[in-house]
């Protein structure tokens, strides 16, 4: 899978090549709009992240580019302007998703994934782990072919280890994915750690092959063998 | 947020009725003192007339007595207006006695004024006589008395014409400062609309305008340069709080550290989440006030209510407070759904958050309002500063202090009214026009 990075910002891009080669994509960065015009135009990849505001340019033309050469890649904006005419205008323009900045990796993970999915209609939709497989279509999960019960919010926890597996899950970053911006209170890590191990404690009762795990003081793990 | 208003309290008149009082006074003197002079100037004249009349007639009759000694012979005013008296022998004051007095006229059947001339002289034969002249009064009394209802005539005719002028011209001259102080009560810093003074042909009131125009438009300048500093600031952050987010989960994620190194770094994780946390609510807060959220739909408050308090339960359950909604109307208002989304999250979240283990919040909705009571503490907000930014009541590290301040701040900007009240529980309400 390959990725393109177009980010003025050093530090972000490195530090999101950084993260996502840890998930084995191939990663490409282009510093500003013109590189990115070029790599676009060059190659072909899977994703494609692009910030808005650019040297000697504007994302959202990217995007408007990308659709001029009928690529079939996953946009995704990433942009400080948490602006809602920015996100309709880049959603109309054919952008999958819009992530405000500053977001958490597992997040950024999570986006890529769905967006790369909902790109490729290649039959399998499931995500799996260990024994365990999730459709997020149809909002069911099955350990060893044996239907696990889950309610909406551990469905969404599960589903967010999931898309993210053996990677340090930030517990805001949880919090905000499953519950909503909202959920930004000191006692939410207590909040979230009740309702995770609710989780952990059906998915070792259906005898599932993945665990997860606490790191402390910055969230969570799901680990398979 | 404070509209304190002083100066309608103190009872003050128009422009109008304010010189025009004074104008009223002011000629009332100045016409009562120049009516008094008048009227001395006149009565002088006319005794002046009278006695020079009077001097004539004395001169015309010591000459005919001269002449003719019978003339002396006159002791009583008959058709003659004079009588002579003839006096013993004698030394006598020549000079002439004017008096003023009254006498029984048949004619108008009462008392008339009449001037009287006395003097002495003597005749042809040396023996001293009095003469008496006298001559009426009534016409020039009579003179006297129009020229006072004249005078008053003059002066209601002063005031009435000077009070027209005056609200004519008034009117007139001062249309376009009226104009200005209507813009001016109309405009409202902040809303995008430039202030452009009236055309006046007055030029003090044309270079007021162009001043007060100034004035509006470096405060409009600032106003928004400010916010737009608020604004460009929390957007600068976003980049150096991502990086260093980012870098932070990847070294913690990397490296094989002792738990309590990991603890440290997730509380600089918790701190820069805070900070990710401030500053969104403050672009959130600038966005409202530059009314960056235009379109608007209308929003069920009773759907959108059930669905976050079902958002909200885990939370609620795990915090052991008991969440009551109760119905009693349908509302729905015309605005940003976003923006009733996060109003309503701010009212709950307040009232989950300022609350203890084994409360309660009851949301009760209205067709005009809705209103949020929690448990918490004992003691009332201050109602002064509740929706203030940065006004925190408890000591809680993680609440940015900002969430009532949106709540405020939305609500202003659909001009609805939000209310603070404890009566043994502390209640939000927001009230929503009537009917739309």
């Amino acid at each position: 899978m390959k990725i393109l990075i177009v980010e003025d910002e050093q530090g972000l891009r490195e530090v999101i090549r950084e993260s996502l080669e840890k998930e084995k994509y191939l990663v490409e960065t282009a510093h500003d709009y013109i590189s990115g015009i070029d790599k676009i135009g060059s190659y072909d990849y899977d994703c494609v992240l692009i910030d808005i505001m650019l040297p000697n340019g504007s994302g959202l033309d990217l995007v408007r580019e990308l659709k001029n050469l009928n690529k079939k890649e996953a946009v995704i904006i990433i942009s400080a302007k948490d602006s809602v005419d920015d996100k309709v205008t880049g959603l109309d323009l054919g952008a999958d998703d819009y992530l405000a900045k500053p977001f958490h990796l597992a997040e950024l993970h999570a986006r890529i994934k769905s967006a790369i999915r909902r790109k490729s209609h290649d039959g399998d939709s499931f995500i799996t782990l260990g024994n365990i497989k999730l459709s997020p279509e149809l909002r069911t999960v099955t350990v060893d072919n044996n239907y696990l019960t889950l309610n909406r919010k551990e469905f969404d926890l599960l589903y967010y280890f999931m898309i993210n597996p053996n990677r340090l899950v930030n517990k805001t970053a949880l919090a905000e994915s499953v519950w909503g911006d909202y959920i930004d209170q000191a006692d939410n890590l207590d909040f979230v750690y009740s309702q995770i191990k609710n989780l952990r404690k059906k998915l070792k009762d259906a005898a599932a092959e993945a665990d997860i795990q606490a790191v402390y003081g910055m969230g969570y793990k799901i680990t398979a063998p | 947020m404070n509209t304190t208003n002083t100066s309608s309290n103190k009872k003050s008149s128009s422009l109008q009725n304010y010189t025009l009082r004074y104008l009223i006074v002011a000629l009332l003197v100045v016409v009562a003192v120049w009516a008094g002079l008048f009227y001395a100037v006149i009565l002088d004249e006319v005794y002046d007339n009278i006695d020079d009349g009077l001097k004539n007639s004395k001169i015309l009759i010591e000459r005919e007595a001269y002449a003719n000694p019978d003339v002396l012979n006159t002791p009583e005013f008959g058709i003659n207006q004079f009588k002579i008296t003839p006096l013993p022998k004698g030394s006598y004051d020549f000079s002439n006695k004017l008096i003023s007095t009254f006498e029984f006229s048949e004619y108008d059947d009462e008392d008339q004024p009449i001037r009287i001339l006395e003097t002495v002289f003597n005749d042809a034969k040396g023996n001293p006589y009095k003469l008496t002249i006298r001559a009426s009064m009534v016409e020039e009394d009579e003179l006297l008395e129009d020229l006072l209802t004249a005078l008053v005539s003059l002066y209601v005719m002063l005031v009435v014409s000077i009070a027209l002028l005056n609200r004519f011209i008034l009117r007139k001259v001062w249309k376009s400062f009226y104009q200005l102080l209507d813009k001016l009560k109309n405009y409202k810093l902040g809303t995008g609309k430039a202030f452009t003074a009236p055309e006046s042909h007055v030029s003090e009131f044309e270079v007021l305008g162009h001043e007060l125009e100034d004035l509006l438009h470096r405060s409009e300048a600032i106003y928004s340069s400010q916010k737009q500093f608020i604004e460009n600031a929390s957007h600068e952050l976003q980049t150096p709080l991502a990086i260093s987010l980012n870098k932070l989960e990847l070294f913690a994620e990397n490296s094989n550290l002792p738990n309590e190194q990991m603890m440290e770094i997730g509380k600089i994780s918790d701190t820069l989440n805070r900070l990710v946390r401030l500053n969104k609510s403050l672009l959130l807060l600038s966005k409202i006030e530059n009314r960056q959220y235009a379109d608007e739909e209308p929003v069920n408050f009773n759907e959108l209510i059930t669905q976050l308090t079902d958002d909200f339960s885990d939370l609620a359950e795990f915090r052991e407070i008991k969440i009551d909604v109760v119905q009693q109307g349908k509302l729905s208002f015309p605005m940003n759904k976003g923006l009733a989304l996060t109003l309503v999250t701010n009212l709950l979240k307040n009232a989950l958050v300022h609350n203890h283990a084994g409360g309660m919040v009851t949301i009760t909705i209205i067709h005009n309002s809705l209103s949020v009571q929690n448990t918490g503490s004992n003691k009332p907000l201050d109602d002064e500063q509740v929706f203030d930014r940065f006004y925190r009541s408890s000591n809680n590290e993680q609440s940015t202090g900002l969430g009532l301040s949106i709540v405020w701040s939305i609500a202003n900007s659909y001009k609805l009214a939000v209310k603070y009240s404890y009566t043994g529980i502390h209640t939000f309400t927001i009230q929503f026009p009537d009917k739309r």
